[in-house]
Formats: C-alpha cells, sequence, structure tokens
C-alpha cells in the first residue's frame, strides 16, 4: 500500500482557531530574524514553561517578516492571545539593542493583516 | 478608545530618557496621554519641569500631566498641603504604614506597586475598602515584572494578582501603568492589558483600568482646579 506524505488537513470542526499579531519592532539598532526567533522563544519558555507554551500553538511566519520596517506576525490559537502578547511585552533586548514591539493588528486571518499591513509586498 | 500611561520617570526623577524621548514613544505606541511622575523637588526645579511639559506638550500633542510621587508619610503630607499646584499624587507604596495611610487619604490619586521589595502582597482587606471609598487606585506596575526574573517575577506576580483581586471584590479602582524610567521600558497598551487578564481582571475590566480610571482623574483634576473646590467632597455650589 503506498503512503501518502502529507497527513491528511483536520476536519473544520477539530482544527484550532488561529490568531494573527502583526507587531512592529522599536528598537536602537536594527534587529535580525535570527534574534528576534531565539529571544521570542526564550522569553515564552521562560513565562509559560514548556506546557504552557506547547498549549499556544506559537509560530513566527518567517517568509512575512519584513526586515526593513521591522514588522512581522506571530501565530497562535484564540485561546492563548493575550499570554503571547504579554510575553511580547516582557521582551525588552534583542541582541545587543534594547525594544518596545508595538501591536499593529490581531486578526483571525492572514490574509486580512496581509491586506492592511503588507500592501505591495506580497 | 483612549490609553494613558499615568506613571513614567523622566529624567528630572531617577529616570534616564528625557521628556522628548518618552513622549515621542508614547505616542507610536498609541497613548493619548501620560504623566511624568517626579520626587518632591526644589520650587525653582519644579517651575522648570512645568515650563519644559508645556513646551513638550505643544510639540507632540499629547495630553501630558506632572505627578509627585510621597515616598514616605513627611512627603505625602508636604504634597497634601499644596494638592492643587500640580496634577496627580502618587504614593510609593511597600510599607505598610504608608499604604495604609495612602488608601486613607482622598487625596491621593494612585498608589503604586502596594507590593514593592515585600513578600505579602501589602495590601489587606481594610486596606482596599478604604481606597475603594476614598477612590485611591492601586497600581498594577509593568516594570516590576520586566526587570525581575526566576523566583522574584513569580512572587510579584503572585502579590499583584492578590491585589487585583481584592480590588475586584471591593471595587477599587484599578490602573495599568509602565512604571517606565526610560522610553525602553514603555508598553504598548494591548501588551499591559493581557498581562492584567493573565493576573486575574476580564479583558473589559483590563481596558477600563487603562482607559477609564485615567479618564476620571483626568476629570477630577479639571474638577480641582476650578475656582469652586475647596476640599476633597467640599465645593462652592452656585
Amino acid at each position: 500500500m503506498k503512503v501518502k506524505k502529507r497527513l491528511k488537513t483536520l476536519i473544520p470542526t477539530l482544527r484550532e482557531r488561529e490568531r494573527y499579531i502583526a507587531f512592529q519592532i522599536i528598537s536602537e539598532n536594527p534587529i535580525s530574524y535570527i534574534d528576534l526567533e531565539k529571544n521570542l522563544w526564550d522569553v515564552m519558555e521562560e513565562f509559560l514553561g514548556e506546557y504552557g507554551l506547547s498549549k499556544t500553538s506559537l509560530w513566527l511566519i518567517k517568509n512575512l517578516y519584513d526586515s526593513k520596517n521591522q514588522m512581522g506576525i506571530v501565530k497562535c490559537n484564540h485561546k492563548s492571545l493575550t499570554q503571547v502578547l504579554a510575553c511580547l511585552g516582557l521582551i525588552s533586548r534583542l541582541g545587543e539593542s534594547r525594544v518596545v514591539f508595538k501591536i499593529l493588528k490581531i486578526s483571525g486571518t492572514i490574509k486580512g493583516l496581509r491586506v492592511n499591513l503588507f500592501k505591495g509586498k506580497n | 478608545m483612549k490609553f494613558f500611561d499615568f506613571h513614567v520617570h523622566s529624567a528630572f526623577s531617577e529616570g534616564e530618557s528625557s521628556l522628548e524621548e518618552l513622549v515621542s514613544m508614547a505616542k507610536k505606541l498609541g497613548y493619548s496621554g501620560i504623566c511624568f511622575t517626579a520626587y518632591p523637588l526644589r520650587k525653582k526645579e519644579e517651575n522648570f519641569l512645568k515650563v519644559e511639559i508645556e513646551r513638550v506638550k505643544k510639540e507632540f500633542g499629547v495630553e501630558i500631566l506632572l505627578g509627585f510621587e510621597a515616598r514616605n508619610l513627611r512627603e505625602l503630607k508636604s504634597l497634601v498641603r499644596r494638592r492643587r499646584e500640580f496634577d496627580v499624587l502618587l504614593v510609593r507604596g511597600g510599607n505598610l504604614k504608608l499604604n495604609r495611610i495612602a488608601c486613607e487619604t482622598p487625596e491621593v490619586d494612585i498608589l503604586t506597586h502596594p507590593e514593592f521589595g515585600r513578600q505579602d502582597p501589602g495590601l489587606d482587606y481594610t486596606s482596599v475598602k478604604l481606597a475603594a471609598k476614598n477612590n485611591v487606585a492601586i497600581e498594577m506596575n509593568f516594570r516590576e515584572i520586566l526587570v525581575s526574573t526566576g523566583r522574584s517575577r513569580s512572587l510579584i506576580l503572585k502579590n499583584i494578582a492578590h491585589n487585583l483581586k481584592l480590588a475586584k471584590k471591593y471595587k477599587a479602582p484599578i490602573i495599568l501603568c509602565s512604571g517606565a524610567i526610560t522610553q525602553w521600558e514603555l508598553r504598548s497598551p494591548e501588551c499591559l492589558i493581557s498581562m492584567a487578564v493573565q493576573l486575574g481582571l476580564e479583558l473589559r475590566e483590563a481596558k477600563l483600568a487603562i482607559s477609564k480610571v485615567p479618564e476620571n482623574i483626568f476629570k477630577q483634576i479639571a474638577e480641582r482646579k476650578s475656582s469652586d473646590w475647596i476640599l476633597p467632597g467640599v465645593k462652592i455650589l452656585k
């Protein structure tokens, strides 16, 4: 029997409801994606713990990170939205640079954010 | 919805950033107004700070208030005596006696971080009842959480959650502040609201704590500055 390479997608009633948070990083020096990703996961793990982090379904979307304007999108499930936002507030340094996260928009679909924030990029 | 941060220290009071840097960052983050908190200053310095605040206010078009934070009973008494000369009166919590007196004093607007440097929450239910009666807002200070780590952070979170629970129960006003001493410690209103939700407030209550409660303080300031006002609860009726 031939095994398919991809898993079947979940039926809609079993899928998680997602939230996409668009943010902008205000920083002293330019921030690389690698610094952002490492620090985001570290802070989340420190604050929520491994178990708490597993419940958030957190994902930083790499191909939508705009390094010029330092804007990006982080994905999580709808139940852990406030946890993720609180953790974004707890990030005070990325690499050597002090930073502040500005929350631009929160949406249930990635399309909504892309239409408003990343016009002309993709 | 308008957001306000009522506890920001500038270079005038142990802070590191200038007024311009702080206001510019607050504006970027979506705040409609901030309150520069200073420790009691000499008359000359105070007048200079007031002039600077007026200048920055015109330059950025943001509501800016001047607040004084009393660190002990002597400072609190002296600030209460000249209450009409500045906008917001804050009391630095952490001392049980001072926490209690702040809750008993109707001239006080905000009791900042009552759990500061303590193992316990610093407030009991009688103090919170008094705070509700005298309209003294209990602060949730984000900087305390931001600069601490590990066990001390978990203790602070526990104590803040306890104070918020009491304030909710006895309907004392709650206010969310960054407590920033540099512009890099200011936080987006959404982050403050979310942290308050994590510590036990409902989303609606958390939003009120960063918008409606500061607006009420604005109203009190306007009332206090009117010529009819004499004392808290006493004014001339025409």
